[in-house]
């Protein structure tokens, strides 16, 4: 029995070799695809790829990139940079693609000067200020990030915003003094991406800024955590983690008391974070990068045939993060479009494509996507905020927009 | 078990010391061995990209698991923080190499000597503690060291990772498959021939009488606490290497990939391939490189029919892991090296196998 399961082994994995080198066929143009249902980040990644994977799905099933099929691989990473890198590597023997579907901020920051050297443009789940910069001529950026493109306001502008925000809600609320800013995230660069840019202008802005609180982006219990930000008697508190990792932040702080108001990132806050967290959770502030599925979403007719592509049910509920992802690769396949009307189906034609986009929104998804403008010296699609807050309501939850902040585009911003 | 470790032919008769100890039982086991190594300098001209990366990551994991196989398979120590010490090796080349300027080609062994001396400071307590309190003292120096790299940002550019150079000769850069490949190839056949000679010195036969008997290797004079130690020095030097020689294959090196979880896959590879075996590290590297790669390419099989299959991928390649070893720990206790000198005799005593 032993002989034969040895040989059964011998003959998979020869045949595993042979499969590998398999050949695309003519007409179509490759796209990676990377994200997470399995990492830290899987809570949000579960509704971002999705997303992702619909509305490539729908653009093959409508036409494709002027007819040619958009061939995409999909993988879960687990949030583990190396391993994007790996396969990055990995598509570049085989897959070959022209542009990629990103995920992580650790991943794609590791990532600008492999896509920068190989021309591939990248268009990323991470929205960390310091993919902004393709030129890197800011005095603040590490380095260039020519091919590196994002949907939505930055990390670091989203985070602008919601203090811009709250220095506006400490003037209505009548406080005195300055009030307290707390900086809150794991120690990874996703939270961190948006920590001292945020704090300079939070200091600019009259907040006094406290001691960053570490907490993890593994769900956890956090008491420990919470009941420092009490002590520091924190007015205001930045949430850098993803809404897995918030929702037991935020039951934790409402076990020990914490009356801090907390401003969330992009993906920190969402509807299963608003569902788990129940009364804690009410009037958490943060940053929506879309119209909500509820409030308009699910009745633009585009967005509704990309949802259907995989909707178990005919009036199928769909999260903020689907909504994104559907935005980003909707952006993406009108640049691929573009750039094969220019006769430049590849990395650098996708660019110039994105770059040529004025307040452009992807056809069809108006009154849904954020418009967004790239321009060849600055990546920041756009500097405006939507601030929104979540009310409890007794159970019969509401996300409500409080106002839609301009940060200003200052230059030396750039890739910071 | 008549078919044990020895292939030594029936009339070949021992006469010296010497012929005792030679690394091949036979001159045709020689000649198949350099033939095989030949061939595999042949494989860049003819492997697909993907089968390169794969020998390549073969090469770099068989280089640390070989580390991990003298402690555990030779010595008899537990390790359980192999993943750090290869981590620290791909943080080192990075860091001499950025900082410092120091040409790749030389940072890659001084890595490897920094991690060694890392390796020595963890084996210290080697010298005192055994068993399942050693393995919680290594458990210890991963964690430790797990944290040291997401904080120590002059050393490993914190959360963010460290970028690599490439290996640069005299203006020839190794940046392809291709040409890393012989890179990678040339570390395995010396390591690997350093060690099996290791082996049969007198160090080498000091390791291996701490692990069967301590007790009587003390007795005969063997200095227990330095062998310890050493064994650990020795396997993290295997570890740096490996692990430089990946940072540098990557092209980045990120602080959350040296988890509890490689280093329980280095013990997984010298388990199945089989411990205190050399050419069993091999064999168990390239069944745990392997093992995802075929649960990916099976799921792929099935996905046209069960489309779901493929969304529990990642689930279905953590759990084939796991199930490996129990199999083998149930199966074949003593790994793919056993198996494959059954398979040897069973070959070269057909059809009278007794």
């Amino acid at each position: 029995m032993s002989k034969r399961w040895f040989r059964n082994i011998c003959i998979m994995l020869v045949m595993a070799a042979f499969s590998a080198g398999t050949a695309l066929a003519a007409g179509t143009v490759s796209v990676g695809h990377l994200t997470d249902f399995t990492g830290p980040t899987g809570g949000v990644g579960a509704h971002y790829g999705p997303g992702v994977i619909d509305a490539l799905n729908y653009a093959n099933a409508n036409g494709g990139v002027n007819g040619k099929k958009i061939e995409f691989e999909t993988v879960d990473y687990s949030y583990k940079a190396d391993r994007a890198v790996a396969t990055y590597k990995k598509w570049k023997s085989g897959l070959k693609p022209i542009v990629i579907q990103g995920w992580g901020t650790a991943d794609t920051e590791a990532l600008v000067r492999f896509i920068a050297r190989d021309k591939v443009t990248y268009i990323s789940a991470s929205y960390s200020g310091h993919l902004t910069d393709p030129e890197g001529k800011s005095p603040r950026s590490k380095n260039k990030a020519p091919y590196n493109f994002f949907y939505g306001p930055s990390y670091s502008d989203g985070c602008r915003g919601l203090v811009q925000w709250a220095a506006e809600d400490w003037k209505a609320k009548g406080g005195e003094g300055k009030p307290k800013f707390t900086h809150m995230g794991d120690n990874h660069p996703y939270p961190n991406a948006p920590k001292d840019a945020c704090g300079a202008y939070a200091e600019e802005l009259g907040f006094e800024i406290m001691q960053p609180i570490v907490y993890s982006m593994k769900p956890a219990d956090t008491k420990a955590q919470c009941l420092t930000l009490k002590d520091s008697g924190s007015n205001y508190a930045f949430l850098g983690n993803t809404s897995g990792s918030n929702i037991s932040l935020i039951k934790s702080c409402d076990t020990v008391g914490v009356e801090t108001q907390f401003l969330a990132n992009i993906w920190g806050w969402d509807e299963n974070g608003i569902n788990a967290a129940q009364a804690a959770g009410d009037g958490v502030a943060w940053v929506v990068g879309g119209t909500p599925w509820k409030a308009g979403a699910s009745d633009n007719k585009v967005m509704k045939a990309i949802s259907d592509m995989s909707a178990k049910s005919a009036d199928e509920y769909r999260g903020l993060h689907y909504v994104r992802g559907v935005c980003s690769t909707m952006f993406m396949v009108d640049a691929m479009k573009m750039a094969d009307k220019a006769g430049e189906l590849n990395g650098p034609g996708i660019k110039k494509a994105m770059e040529s986009m004025q307040s452009y929104v992807p056809e069809g998804l108006e009154g849904v996507c954020l418009p967004s403008t790239w321009t060849s010296e600055d990546h920041r699609g756009t500097t405006l905020v939507s601030v929104y807050k979540s009310e409890f309501n007794g159970g019969d939850f509401k996300m409500n927009k409080q106002t839609t902040v301009e940060v200003p585009r200052r230059p030396e911003w750039l890739g910071w | 078990m008549s078919l044990g470790s020895s292939m030594r032919p029936c009339g070949d008769y021992r006469t010296t010391y010497a012929s005792d100890m030679t690394i091949f039982a036979t001159p045709v086991t020689r000649y198949i061995t350099l033939a095989f190594i030949a061939l595999l300098f042949l494989v860049p001209f003819v492997g697909s990209p993907y089968v390169l990366n794969l020998m390549i990551q073969i090469g770099y994991y068989g280089i640390a698991a070989l580390g991990l196989n003298l402690v555990v398979g030779f010595t008899g120590q537990i390790s359980l923080g192999h993943s750090a010490f290869f981590g620290f090796g791909a943080f080192a080349s990075a860091w001499l190499s950025n900082s410092f300027g120091v040409p790749v080609f030389f940072a890659i062994p001084l890595a490897g000597v920094l991690t060694m001396l890392v390796g020595l400071l963890v084996g210290i307590p080697a010298g005192r503690i055994k068993g399942l309190y050693l393995a919680i003292a290594t458990l210890a120096s991963q964690f430790i060291l797990e944290d040291f790299f997401a904080r120590a940002g002059w050393f490993t550019g914190g959360s963010a990772g460290a970028m690599t150079e490439y290996l640069t000769i005299f203006g020839f850069s190794f940046d392809t498959d291709q040409s890393y490949y012989y890179v990678v190839l040339i570390y395995v056949v010396l390591i690997f021939t350093f060690t099996s000679n290791l082996i049969r010195s007198r160090d080498g036969r000091a390791l291996v009488a701490v692990r069967d008997h301590y007790l009587s290797a003390e007795i005969m004079g063997i200095n227990l606490t330095w062998y310890r130690v050493m064994s650990f020095g020795l396997s993290a030097l295997y570890a740096g290497i490996g692990g430089a020689l990946f940072g540098h294959y990557l092209g980045f090196v990120s602080a959350e990939g040296f988890t509890i979880i490689l280093s329980i896959q280095f013990l997984a590879m010298i388990i199945i391939g089989g411990l205190g075996s050399i050419y069993g590290t091999i064999l168990g590297t390239i069944f745990m490189v392997l093992l995802p790669e075929l649960m990916e390419w099976s799921v792929n099989l099935f996905s046209g029919s069960y489309p779901d299959l493929v969304q529990s991928l990642a689930y279905i390649k953590e759990m084939a892991i796991g199930l490996a070893i129990i199999l083998f720990l149930i199966f074949e206790p003593e790994g793919l090296a056993h198996r494959w000198q059954r398979i040897k005799a069973y070959w070269k005593l057909y059809p009278f196998s007794y």
